[in-house]
């Protein structure tokens, strides 16, 4: 018996091939590993390091785990001396002089191209909004750009930063980083970050490239850890320092303003009578006594130090590098235009990810089985009920290979969605069944039709019904409404019509 | 092609159940509207006593939910920090298969960085990214949350509406299935008040997909009825019914199927699949009640016409 496969059919096996290709890529033989991040003002990064781009081999050795990478770079002897590593990306080697281990992160090529949202791969995720204060369309781009441009600058890399808006007009920005969440992230997405040089009431350079031509970072001769001391309450204390520029505008101000300043003599030397006090957010963080000889001269290089304690020696430094990266950062980028407020902070971890993903396999694979006995019992044939599911299986793939397509991040929302595709694709799939069966008068070509108007109607209402969830509560359940969307759609389209004509195949035998 | 599988002999419904329903169909409507009735009436007084439709959880009322990967005694530390934390709800998540304990999810309506203290005060050590998952939602976000779910919900109920009137084109049927999916809603919800769940942003996602679940069995039945004309009007709505349970009884099957794996390990699935459950289980009487008796009322009034 030859089983005559119609467009249709083809359709739904084309179709389902190209979801297979998207999902799992076309098969290479490339081995390597993946750089998953890398900091952006790094030397690796300056080298035209980048993220996503595939290590084949390090030092000419080839390199396809990430077993490899690590025997590879722990036999390297950094510390002192900068250390050559030449890393092959495609047929370009890249290569570096560094003292440090490289500040990339690796993984293996994955297997799949999907993606995985924040709750399930890990990562963080926050929602800010100006505080008491609506904000415009233009707002919030401008909002965007200066924390994107913040973040960038203090060198977090996988970050995503939009506007969003929400049913009632109200305007977001979403920050989603992936993978471990940054020490400071609080502070640099919700920090106004309005940085203050002052000497007595007058204000001398503020943050941003107004005042400031440029900031020493990354360059041990201008900025880094100049000294630890063990504190008073016990634990470590570190100071930092570095030099910045300014711009002449702002160094002729700092001109006038000490001119007239008196010189107090102290045991370590001569300074002026008024500090340069450094102001972040209206909080003093910092005192610098100004040198008498700096009076009424303009001057572009000025010293910005501060300070970072812990328990342990190398918790201080740790916490006195991250506060000068952080003035650095807002010295670099300036302020924002208002005061922020985080109306919602997520971080997640990666450990539970796996065993929810196959806590949701299981879940659905009993789940189908369990429909799949009572289709059996109910129709008594087993054809019919293996199409059925067979069609249902080809239908959460092709969900999946639209949303790797279209690199969509599946969260638990958009997981919940898929659920709820096989549950209408099975009711539809048991409504053609039964209009095949029914009413024999009629040719099977007619009853089809038929079963179709029905499925069209329910299609209809289910796709109407899920468009608000693109916009309620700030898109972020906006996955179960796309996947739903999806999977309805390619029903409606591609599965259905395949399984009517393999109905009329098996009815027609 | 000789026919192989023998066609299923006409359903001829026993004339028996045909004229008890034929009799009785009216007065059938009297138990979904009992339901529906003593629905509005728990869910009023729930509204008269909380001020609010549901119970809500964090997600809706903000505050922080703190996923901790540690085996700990949900009981003793909800007693324990009970006076720290306002409003702690503890649970502890298992895994599927050892049913070993995995984590123990904390939930409060303090703010992310004092839960985060006191719980690592509690635990003893830091908690970050890699044994622990933290999340925040401020109270003005929540409640305006929960508007725009409740807007979203009304938007979708409305455009089904539109599109039933369009497919149908007459008043009372597509009224008809516009009645039985808002007592899905009603009646489900007033399950949920009386259960005291919790409902968070998930929950009320699930009555979303209830609207489009319930729909399909109410869209077939009108169509076999009003579209179709072969069989006695008896015979079709047997049809309709015949293959709108199986609709329904396999999606509530799977539904409770993937209810029993995830209930000790997805707070989020568990709302969701429990929703659809009750959900799915109402529409079995207004899809072959409420749906059924009001379009047989019309089709028959109807026929007298003619």
């Amino acid at each position: 018996m030859k089983f005559n496969f119609t467009w249709k059919i083809w359709l739904l096996i084309i179709v389902l091939a190209l979801s297979l290709i998207s999902i799992f890529g076309i098969p290479s033989f490339e081995k390597g590993i993946v750089v998953t991040s890398i900091e952006v003002n790094s030397t690796a990064f300056e080298q035209g390091l980048r993220q996503g781009q595939i290590i084949t081999a390090i030092d000419d050795k080839p390199v396809s785990s990430l077993e490899d990478y690590s025997s590879i770079m722990g036999e390297k002897q950094f510390g002192e001396q900068s250390v050559k590593t030449i890393f092959k990306v495609q047929d370009v080697e890249i290569i570096l002089f560094s003292p440090h281990l490289p500040n990339i992160t690796v993984a293996e090529i994955p297997a799949t191209n999907l993606k995985l949202g924040l709750d399930l791969a890990g990562g963080s995720r926050a929602l800010i909004q100006a505080e008491g204060k609506k904000l415009s369309n233009d707002e919030v781009n401008d909002l965007v750009a200066t924390v994107s441009n913040r973040l960038n600058v203090y060198g977090i890399a996988d970050v995503n930063v939009v506007p969003v808006s929400d049913l009632s007009g109200n305007n977001f920005m979403l920050v989603e980083i992936a993978g471990a969440t940054p020490k400071d992230l609080q502070e640099l997405i919700s920090k106004q970050g309005k940085f203050e040089a002052k000497i007595g009431n007058e204000t001398v350079f503020i943050g941003g490239n107004r005042d400031i031509a440029s900031v020493c970072r990354n360059d041990a001769t201008c900025a880094g850890i100049e000294s630890c001391f063990p504190s008073d309450q016990g634990g470590e204390f570190c100071n930092f320092r570095f030099s910045i520029y300014l711009s002449e505008e702002a160094a002729e101000r700092h001109a006038n303003i000490t001119r007239d300043l008196s010189t107090n003599s102290t045991a370590q030397g001569n300074y002026l009578s008024e500090k340069l006090n450094l102001y972040v957010d209206d909080t003093l963080v910092d005192s610098l006594l100004i040198s008498e000889d700096l009076r009424g001269i303009i001057t572009t290089q000025i010293s910005i130090s501060g300070s970072g304690s812990g328990t342990t020696r190398q918790e201080a430094i740790d916490n006195a590098e991250a506060s000068m990266k952080n003035l650095q950062t807002v010295l670099i980028t300036g302020s924002l235009p208002y005061k922020l407020e985080i109306v919602k902070l997520d971080t997640i971890s990666p450990v539970l990810g796996k065993e929810f993903i196959n806590a949701i396999v299981i879940a659905g694979v009993t789940a189908l089985l369990a429909v799949a006995i009572v289709v059996f019992i109910r129709y008594r044939n087993f054809k019919s009920s293996l199409a059925l599911l067979l069609t249902s299986f080809s239908e959460v793939i092709i969900i999946l290979g639209v949303a790797s397509l279209i690199e969509w991040n599946l969260d638990l929302p958009s997981i919940a969605g898929i659920l709820a595709t096989i549950g209408t694709g099975i009711d539809q799939q048991i409504i053609i069944m039964d209009e095949a069966k029914h009413s024999k008068y009629l040719s099977i070509k007619q009853r089809m039709k038929r079963a179709f108007a029905i499925i069209l109607g329910a299609y209809f209402t289910a796709l109407v019904s899920l468009l608000p969830l693109l916009w309620a509560g700030a898109g972020l359940l906006k996955g179960f409404a796309i996947t739903t969307i999806i999977g309805i759609t390619t029903g409606v389209l591609i599965t259905r019509p395949a399984f009517t004509d393999i109905v009329k195949k098996i009815e027609d035998k | 092609m000789p026919n192989k599988m023998e066609e299923t002999p006409k359903q001829e419904i026993p004339t028996k159940i045909g004229n008890w329903h034929d009799r009785n169909y009216k007065l059938m409507l009297l138990i979904p509207l009992g339901l529906l009735v003593a629905s509005i009436i728990i869910i009023s007084s729930f509204y008269a006593t909380h001020g609010d439709f549901f119970n809500k959880d964090i997600s809706l009322t903000g505050g922080t939910s703190a996923t901790i990967y540690d085996k700990e005694n949900a009981e003793q530390l909800k007693v324990d920090l009970a006076d720290k934390l306002e409003g702690i709800h503890t649970r502890e998540i298992y895994d599927l298969v050892t049913r070993e304990q995995k984590a123990i999810i904390i939930q409060t309506k303090a703010d992310g960085e004092t839960t985060k203290k006191v719980l690592e005060e509690y635990f003893g050590h830091e908690l970050n990214e890699e044994n622990s998952s933290f999340e925040f939602t401020g109270s003005s976000l929540s409640e305006s949350f929960q508007k725009q779910l409740l807007i979203a919900i009304l938007i979708a109920f409305f455009f089904m509406a539109i599109v039933v009137f369009i497919i149908f084109r007459t008043a009372i049927p597509s009224a008809a299935v516009i009645i039985s999916a808002f007592a899905d809603i009603v009646m489900t919800l007033a399950l949920v008040d009386i259960f005291g769940m919790q409902m968070s942003t998930a929950g009320i996602v699930a009555f979303l997909m209830l609207i489009g679940y319930s729909v399909d069995t109410d869209i077939l039945l009108t169509t076999r009825l009003l579209k179709r004309d072969e069989g006695s009007l008896n015979n079709r709505i047997m049809g309709a019914f015949k293959t709108g349970t199986t609709m329904t009884l396999t999606s509530l099957l799977a539904v409770t199927v993937a209810l029993f794996v995830v209930s000790s390990f997805s707070v989020i699935l568990t709302q969701i699949f429990t929703v659809l459950v009750i959900g799915l289980a109402f529409d079995l009487v207004n899809t072959w009640i409420t749906n059924v008796s009001i379009l047989k009322w019309y089709v028959e009034h109807k026929e007298k016409k003619r």
